[in-house]
């Protein structure tokens, strides 16, 4: 189908046109390096651009052609979101493009969007579903899974979950287009957040004296400098907000670990 | 308490502002000043959706958020007014005087912009805005996160973009 036959589908209501599947498989692979061009200057940007590539071969013109031109010049610039929630602007993009929707106003949902995918994905991922997804592998590996089983565990889980936003996301921001405020009022996104973090905390106060007893064994020798280390560190940590980066923290006590392993 | 947080972002809401600033500071509403957005209905739906239930949004274009300005800085809540680019913080400027600090939270990479912080980058004619700002009397400061300290603008003009 054409953008000028888009254009007239959607002029009949907010009823989504045609996208052929292949098309969408194609932006799908694309997202998965979504991030593979970041840089300060623009972000996601060259990413969005990869991405919306497929569909903006079906401008007028073509691949080549001075619509396409300036719709991959557009989505080239700055952009910054949640990698994984990108998905719902790439297929929103993708359907104002198609629908011949005014550059201004397309520049003005590349503004607008960033801050609640953003938000949302922040809350939902990074926050939520990552960390759930540990200590459920660290739940396994407390029960004694093998190590093959416990990574696979994660990999499996945590890939299943940003693998379906992806899929669900490029759906429903072709299916609402500039409306997408309609598909973030999505229950799961609004109210997911704290029911994974309630979860989170649930599994991971399960996880961890498990994983903790796995470890350290029957005899509990350690377990006394466990404990004064993880005080030590909590300690640190809180002492230290906003004065020192944890990654530093991190790779000081990976150091120490390490000196202490070459030197016993 | 009340409104003492003007903030230039051209990203407007987002995480550092919803979380980075919105927790530590215990921010209860926020202004955004824009006068398209304060006619689209579909871009405040989709601002909205950034911010959290327990926080309130408002929209005003620069003369509703100079004339509600004596309201929000009654307000017992915390609060931060975000605008979207220099001229249109200098335009309220103009119309609110007692506007005395300016945080540059954010101007990111455009044809013509040079990079000044890794969060800012100015065309000329936005240096000499900025600079037009602080000869008014206003404090100009570039800071992305609380934890960040606090640039001023004469070091954010000496920038190379890599600080």
């Amino acid at each position: 189908m054409s953008a000028a036959s888009n254009a007239s589908a959607a002029a009949a209501g907010n009823v989504a046109p045609h996208l052929p599947w292949s098309v969408r498989a194609e932006m799908l692979v694309r997202m998965l390096g979504i991030q593979g061009a970041w840089n300060y200057e623009t972000m996601l940007g060259n990413g969005i651009a990869f991405a919306l590539e497929p569909a903006l071969r079906r401008l007028p013109g073509g691949r080549g052609g001075p619509a396409y031109r300036a719709a991959i010049a557009r989505h080239s610039g700055y952009f910054n979101a949640h990698p994984y929630l990108a998905s719902v602007a790439v297929g929103a993009l993708a359907r104002a493009e198609l629908e011949g929707t005014p550059a201004a106003q397309i520049e003005r949902f590349r503004v607008a969007a960033p801050g609640p995918l953003g938000s949302v994905g922040d809350r939902l991922v990074w926050a939520g579903w990552l960390p759930l997804c540990s200590v459920m592998a660290l739940l396994a590996f407390g029960l004694g899974a093998a190590p093959l089983l416990v990574v696979a565990l994660f990999v499996g889980l945590y890939n299943a979950g940003h693998l379906g936003l992806r899929i669900w996301g490029l759906h429903a921001g072709w299916h609402h287009g500039l409306r997408v405020a309609q598909a973030l009022a999505n229950p799961v996104l609004r109210n997911g957040p704290p029911h994974v973090a309630r979860a989170l905390a649930l599994v991971a106060g399960i996880a961890l004296p498990v994983a903790a007893q796995k470890l350290l064994g029957e005899g509990r020798i350690w377990l006394g400098g466990v404990l004064a280390a993880v005080a030590v560190g909590a300690l640190l940590v809180t002492r230290l907000q906003g004065r020192f980066e944890g990654w530093r923290l991190a790779i000081y006590v990976l150091a120490a670990f390490l000196l202490y392993s070459v030197v016993r | 308490m009340a409104l003492d947080h003007f903030r230039i972002d051209d990203r407007l809401i987002h995480g550092q502002v919803v979380v980075g600033w919105g927790q530590p500071c215990q921010l209860g509403f926020l202004v955004l000043v824009d006068d398209a957005v304060v006619d689209s209905e579909w871009e405040q739906e989709l601002y909205k959706m950034g911010v959290p239930p327990e926080m309130d949004l408002y929209f005003d274009s620069v003369e509703s958020a100079a004339r509600r300005m004596a309201a929000y800085r009654e307000d017992a809540r915390a609060g931060m007014l975000l605008v979207g680019d220099i001229a249109t913080m200098a335009a309220l400027q103009a119309k609110v005087p007692d506007i005395h600090t300016v945080t540059i939270g954010g101007i990111h990479h455009k044809e013509g912009r040079r990079p000044r912080l890794r969060y800012v980058f100015l065309t000329p004619d936005e240096e000499m805005e900025l600079q037009a700002l602080a000869a008014k009397g206003v404090t100009v400061i570039a800071q992305d996160v609380p934890t960040a300290p606090p640039i001023p603008l004469v070091d954010v003009l000496a920038g190379d973009g890599t600080g």
